[in-house]
């Protein structure tokens, strides 16, 4: 599937062909020229489902309406929350092939330690908040819909407790922009 | 939507348990969404156990202390995956 003209406008997207990370950053870029001192982006990719159990693909259902309604409202949150001037989701629905991409983020702030907080706080919580289901089918052929991972519910409650906002913060500011990727499926 | 009906939506695992995606059901009065589950579970004992289910009413998320009412979109699923 290739990649079609980007709506590199909109806030948050849910759509089924892949998206353009480089044109959607430059988007971002552009509309807070002069202002951002920071981007911070995080790339999501379909990586094996274990090392032993190579995935062949990824199928996404989504809720739609809800889906959309859900991330923006993470966006308007980190908005409030953290002192930044733009945020951009985009994640993809449908069968997606093995290291293809599923999931952008991008926020621009003044500030990197903003923007890191904000795109980790973003990506965290669309993880056990955005209504989206994964179906793994592997190389072997065997298939099957992915649990909900305790550690992702821990993560979203850690954003929604003051007491445990700084560490989760500090743990945000030693994350690399695109780094350790394959967390869109860990 | 009319009358004393809601519309149920069902996703991914849940839908394939049912085999619907979408149905009205009939509700007399507003019910929790914990006795409104227990009899999704007597239509449907596949999907026990309920418990673990999660809802959205009206596009929202809603715990099982919510309340349904009459004219009310209900989406039943299981925990999400996305990112």
């Amino acid at each position: 599937m290739g990649i079609v003209q980007e709506n590199t406008a909109a806030m948050v997207t849910v759509q089924e062909h892949d998206f353009d990370a480089a044109a959607l950053t430059a988007q971002l870029r552009d509309d807070t020229a002069g202002k951002a001192g920071a981007i911070v982006t995080f790339i999501g990719y379909v990586r094996d489902y274990a090392p032993d159990a190579p995935t062949h693909t990824l199928f996404l259902e989504h809720y739609p309406g809800m889906c959309e309604r859900e991330i923006t409202q993470l966006c308007e949150t980190a908005k409030q929350r953290w002192d930044i001037l733009d945020c951009k989701v985009v994640h993809r629905v449908g069968e997606l092939h093995h290291k293809e991409q599923i999931v952008y983020v991008g926020v621009a702030s003044a500030h990197r330690g903003q923007a890191f907080r904000a795109a980790e706080f973003i990506i965290d919580t669309l993880k056990t908040r955005a209504p989206f289901w994964k179906r793994e089918t592997l190389s072997s052929g065997k298939q099957f819909w992915v649990q909900q991972r305790e550690s992702d519910a821990r993560k979203t409650a850690s954003w929604a407790d003051p007491a445990t906002l700084e560490d989760a913060a500090s743990t945000a500011s030693n994350t690399g922009a695109t780094a350790d990727a394959g967390n869109a499926t860990s | 939507m009319t009358g004393k009906t809601i519309k149920v939506l069902y996703f991914a695992q849940v839908a394939e348990l049912t085999r619907q995606r979408e149905e009205n059901w009939t509700i007399d009065a507003p019910i929790s969404a914990a006795e409104w589950l227990s009899r999704l579970e007597v239509r449907y004992p596949q999907l026990a156990p309920v418990a673990r289910l999660k809802l959205a009413i009206n596009q929202h998320h809603a715990p099982h202390d919510s309340v349904i009412h009459p004219g009310d979109e209900v989406a039943v699923f299981e925990p999400v995956t996305g990112g």
